[in-house]
C-alpha cells in the first residue's frame, strides 16, 4: 500500500513535469509540417581535388551557411551529412527558386583589367552580346515552340559562349577577386530606375582595387567585373583617379539589375567562392498552407483513432479498460513531453511512430487484461490475479518491445531524415509505453483493488461472465 | 470457451498464405517485365522531380472550371515533358501534380511559369515540390534494403538468444510471410491502381516486421509455458491450446491498431495514406501468419524431427550423453 502511494506521488509529479515542459518549450515542427524547403546539397570532386577531406567539407558548409544567411531565412539550418552533403533546412522559405539559385550556384567573382589596345574590339563584342542575349530573350518568349525553336535557342546558347570567351580574352586577371570581398548588397541605382550592386573589401583587396582603378583611370580601358568568367560589368575609371585610384576600400557594380537578379548577385558575392563544385541533388518544399492542412488532418485522425481505442478498452474490458484509458492518456502526455524535451523535430511519418506507439501501448495492457481473466477464471482472488497477470505478461511484453526497439535502431541508425524522425518517436514511444504499462497500469489497478473493498468483491468488474463455481 | 484447433486444418491455412503469396510473387514478375522493378518505384527510389500545385482560390474566376488536362500536358510537351504523368487533384480539381524527370531550378520556374501563364495563378503557401536527384535515389533504396536487413538479422539473433533456433527461424519464416504479401499486394495495386512506393513503404516495412514479431513472440512466449506445464502433451495440443489462450489478445491488439490506422487512412493526409495501408495490410498479414502460420509451423517441424514431447527431448538429450 505504501509503494503504491508514493507511485502515485511519482506519477503525479511526472505528469505535472510533462504539462510543465509542454506549456515551456513547443514542440518542434518539421518542414513538412510548418512547410519550407530542404535541399541536399552534393559536393563533387574536381580533377585536381579527387577526395574531398572533412575540412573541405567544412569550408563549402561555412560558404552554404553564409549564403544561407545571405537569403535572411530565419532558424534556418546547415548541416552536414556523410562525407560529401549537407543539408540545408529553410523553414517558411517561400521562394525556392531563389533560394536553390543562391544556394547551388559557384559564382566566382573577379576584377580583370582590359588589355590595352582592345577597346574597339571590346565594344564590337559587348554590341555582339547584347544582339544575342535579346535574341535569346526573344526565343524564351516565343509561343511557337517545336524543334525548330528549340535548335535555333542552343545555337543561340552556342554562340553566346563564343562570346563570352572572346570577352575574357580582352581581359587579364588581377589579384582582386571574390575572397576579397567583405561585404556586398543590393541598393537602387542614383538615377532611382534601376537596381545596382554596392560591395565593400577588405583591406588587401581594397589595395588591389585602389592599383588597379589607377592604372586604368583615363585610359578609356574598363574593369571587367566577371562572374564565372563571364563578364557582368564593365566600368570605365575617370582620369580624376589616376594619381591614387579609387582608395577607401568600396565600388559599386553597376549592371541591368532588377531587385531580384541585385540581390541575388549580392547573395552569392557575399557567400564567396566555393572550394569544390555543388550540386543540389534533392529539393524538398513544402508550401505554408499545405503543411498547415496536412497536420490537421492526420491530428483529426489520430484523435479520432486514438478515441476509438480508448471507447474499446473501456467497452471490452470494464473497468481495467477505464483505468487502461487513464493510463494510455498518461502514457500520451510523457511521450509529448519527452518529444519536446529530447528536441525531437515532429514530421508526418513522426506522428505516425507516435499513434503507432499508442497501439504498441495498448498491447501491453490487453496482454496483462487477457493474463489477468485467466487467473480470476482459475479462481484466484482478485488481488493475486491482478498481481500475477502483471508478472506473467511481462516476459511477452519485454520480448515485444524489445524486438520493435531492434527495427527502430536500425531505421535510426541506416534511414535518413523523415525516417530517423519516425524510428526515434515509434523507440520512445515504445520505451515510455513499457513504463506506463508496468507503473500505471499496475498502480492504479492494485490500489482500486486494495482500497476499496467493494471493488474486491466484484471481480466481474474485470471478467465478465465469470461464475463463482470457477 | 469453444476451443479451436488450427493444427487441424493447417493445410487450408498454409494454401490461403501460399495463393495470396504467389499471386502477389506473379505480380512481381508481371511488374518487372513492365516496369523494370517488382513494385511501381516512387520519385524517392528513381528520382525526378514532382511538382504540386493549387489555383489560387482567392483570385476571382480563377477557379471557377477543373483543370484542363489537356491545356496542361500541351505545356508539357511545349517544354520537352511530354512523357509525364499528370494527376488532378483536390476536390474541385483544382490542384495538379506533374511527376517528371530531375528539373533543375531553370526548367522548373520556366515550366511553373508557363503553367501558371496558361491555366491561372497558382498559391505559392500550397506548392509542393520534390525533387531528388538519381544518387539520392540510389542511397535512399540501398540505406532502406539495409535497414531491413539488419533488423532482420537483429530480431534472428534476439529470437535464437531468448528461445531456441527452430522458433527463432520459424518466426523469421512467418516475418518473411508477412512482407512478402505486402510486397505482393502493393505490386498488384502499383499495376492496378499506379500505387508508387517510397522510402516511407520501407519504414512500414520495418514497422511490420517489428509488429510481426511481437505477435508471434506473445504466442512462442506461451507455447513454451505451457510445455513447461505440461511437458508430456503432444505439440499440436500444446500449440492448440496456447493459441486458444492467446487468441483474444492477438484480435483485440490488431484490431486497435488497425483500428487507428484506418482513420489515418480515411482522414489523414496524402501522404500518410498508402503508409497506412501498407500497415494495415502488414499487421492483418502478421497477426494471421502468428496464428495460423508460425505456430503450425513449429508443430510441423517438432513432429517431423520427432520431437513431439518436451520430455522425449530431454531423453534423447541424456541418451545422447549417456
Amino acid at each position: 500500500m505504501q509503494r503504491q502511494r508514493s507511485l502515485v506521488a511519482l506519477i503525479l509529479v511526472l505528469i505535472i513535469l510533462a504539462i510543465v515542459v509542454l506549456v515551456k518549450i513547443p514542440l518542434q515542427q518539421g518542414l513538412d509540417l510548418r512547410g519550407g524547403a530542404q535541399l541536399t546539397i552534393q559536393v563533387k570532386t574536381t580533377e585536381e581535388i579527387t577526395e574531398i577531406a572533412p575540412d573541405q567539407l567544412e569550408a563549402v558548409k561555412t560558404v552554404v551557411d553564409r549564403r544561407v544567411n545571405a537569403l535572411g531565412v530565419s532558424e534556418s539550418q546547415v548541416q552536414t551529412i556523410g562525407s560529401d552533403q549537407i543539408l540545408v533546412q529553410l523553414p517558411g522559405v517561400n521562394d525556392p527558386q531563389q533560394a536553390e539559385r543562391v544556394l547551388g550556384g559557384t559564382a566566382q567573382l573577379d576584377f580583370r583589367k582590359q588589355i590595352p589596345g582592345t577597346e574597339a574590339q571590346l565594344q564590337i563584342e559587348q554590341q555582339l552580346r547584347q544582339q544575342l542575349l535579346f535574341e535569346q530573350a526573344a526565343l524564351l518568349e516565343s509561343e511557337e515552340g517545336g524543334d525548330q525553336e528549340e535548335e535555333a535557342i542552343a545555337e543561340n546558347q552556342a554562340a553566346l559562349e563564343r562570346s563570352n570567351a572572346a570577352i575574357a580574352e580582352l581581359f587579364e586577371k588581377t589579384n582582386v577577386t571574390g575572397k576579397n570581398l567583405k561585404d556586398a548588397f543590393a541598393q537602387p541605382t542614383q538615377a532611382g530606375n534601376g537596381w545596382q550592386v554596392a560591395i565593400r573589401f577588405d583591406a588587401e583587396g581594397g589595395q588591389g582595387f585602389a592599383e588597379l582603378t589607377r592604372d586604368l583611370a583615363g585610359t578609356g580601358r574598363s574593369i571587367g567585373i566577371f562572374l564565372d568568367d563571364s563578364l557582368i560589368s564593365a566600368p570605365t575609371v575617370g582620369p580624376e583617379y589616376a594619381e591614387t585610384g579609387i582608395s577607401g576600400g568600396s565600388a559599386v557594380i553597376t549592371g541591368n539589375f532588377d531587385v531580384q537578379r541585385a540581390s541575388d548577385l549580392a547573395a552569392q558575392l557575399k557567400g564567396g567562392s566555393l572550394p569544390l563544385p555543388v550540386e543540389i541533388v534533392e529539393n524538398r518544399t513544402v508550401g505554408a498552407t499545405l503543411g498547415r492542412d496536412s497536420i490537421q488532418s492526420s491530428v483529426y485522425a489520430a484523435i479520432g483513432g486514438l478515441i476509438l481505442v480508448l471507447l474499446f478498452m473501456a467497452i471490452y474490458y470494464r473497468l481495467p479498460g477505464l483505468i487502461a484509458d487513464v493510463a494510455l492518456s498518461i502514457y500520451a502526455l510523457l511521450t509529448l513531453a519527452a518529444f519536446a524535451l529530447i528536441g525531437v523535430t515532429l514530421t508526418l511519418p513522426g506522428i505516425a511512430g507516435f499513434i503507432l506507439s499508442i497501439g504498441m501501448a495498448v498491447d501491453a495492457n490487453v496482454l496483462i487484461f487477457e493474463r489477468t481473466r485467466e487467473e480470476l477464471r482459475e479462481g484466484k482472488t482478485l488481488y493475486r490475479s491482478v498481481e500475477s497477470g502483471f508478472y506473467r505478461a511481462f516476459s511477452s511484453i519485454l520480448d515485444s518491445n524489445l524486438t520493435t526497439l531492434i527495427a527502430c535502431a536500425a531505421l535510426f541508425w541506416l534511414g535518413s531524415g523523415l525516417v530517423k524522425g519516425f524510428a526515434v518517436t515509434l523507440g520512445i514511444g515504445v520505451v515510455i509505453s513499457m513504463f506506463t504499462a508496468l507503473t500505471c497500469t499496475r498502480t492504479f489497478m492494485l490500489l482500486l483493488v486494495l482500497s476499496f473493498p467493494g471493488v474486491r468483491q466484484k471481480p466481474q468488474l474485470f471478467c465478465p461472465n465469470l461464475s463463482p463455481s470457477q | 470457451m469453444t476451443k479451436f484447433s488450427v493444427i487441424k486444418q493447417r493445410s487450408l491455412w498454409w494454401s490461403i498464405s501460399a495463393v495470396i503469396i504467389l499471386a502477389g510473387i506473379a505480380s512481381m514478375a508481371i511488374s518487372t517485365a513492365q516496369l523494370g522493378a517488382p513494385l511501381r518505384p516512387g520519385l524517392d527510389f528513381v528520382g525526378g522531380t514532382r511538382l504540386q500545385v493549387e489555383l489560387d482560390c482567392t483570385v476571382p474566376g480563377n477557379c471557377d472550371e477543373p483543370i484542363e488536362l489537356a491545356e496542361v500536358r500541351e505545356v508539357l510537351n511545349e517544354q520537352d515533358l511530354g512523357n509525364s504523368t499528370i494527376q488532378r487533384i483536390g476536390s474541385a480539381q483544382q490542384g495538379l501534380t506533374i511527376r517528371t524527370k530531375t528539373l533543375d531550378v531553370e526548367q522548373r520556374s520556366q515550366l511553373q511559369k508557363a503553367l501558371s501563364e496558361r491555366i491561372g495563378e497558382f498559391d505559392p503557401a500550397a506548392t509542393q515540390i520534390d525533387t531528388v536527384g538519381p544518387i539520392i535515389g540510389q542511397q535512399l533504396f540501398t540505406s532502406g534494403l539495409l535497414a531491413l536487413l539488419v533488423s532482420f538479422a537483429g530480431i534472428l539473433v534476439y529470437l535464437s538468444f531468448r528461445f531456441q533456433f527452430d522458433y527463432a527461424f520459424l518466426a523469421f519464416i512467418a516475418l518473411l510471410h508477412d512482407v512478402l504479401v505486402t510486397l505482393g499486394i502493393f505490386s498488384i495495386l502499383g499495376l492496378v491502381q499506379g500505387v508508387e512506393v517510397d522510402s516511407l513503404f520501407v519504414v512500414a516495412l520495418l514497422t511490420i516486421i517489428g509488429f510481426s514479431v511481437n505477435d508471434t513472440v506473445v504466442i512462442y512466449d506461451r507455447i513454451r509455458e505451457v510445455i513447461a506445464k505440461h511437458p508430456d502433451q503432444h505439440i499440436d495440443q500444446i500449440v492448440d491450446d496456447a493459441i486458444n489462450q492467446t487468441l483474444t489478445r492477438s484480435i483485440n491488439t490488431t484490431l486497435t491498431t488497425v483500428l487507428t490506422l484506418v482513420s489515418i487512412f480515411l482522414f489523414g493526409g496524402e501522404t500518410l495514406k498508402y503508409f497506412a495501408l501498407a500497415l494495415i495490410v502488414g499487421f492483418i498479414a502478421g497477426a494471421y501468419s502468428s496464428i495460423f502460420v508460425a505456430s503450425t509451423l513449429l508443430a510441423f517441424w517438432r513432429e517431423r524431427t520427432g520431437q513431439t514431447k518436451a520430455t522425449q527431448v530431454i531423453e534423447a538429450e541424456f541418451l545422447d550423453k549417456a
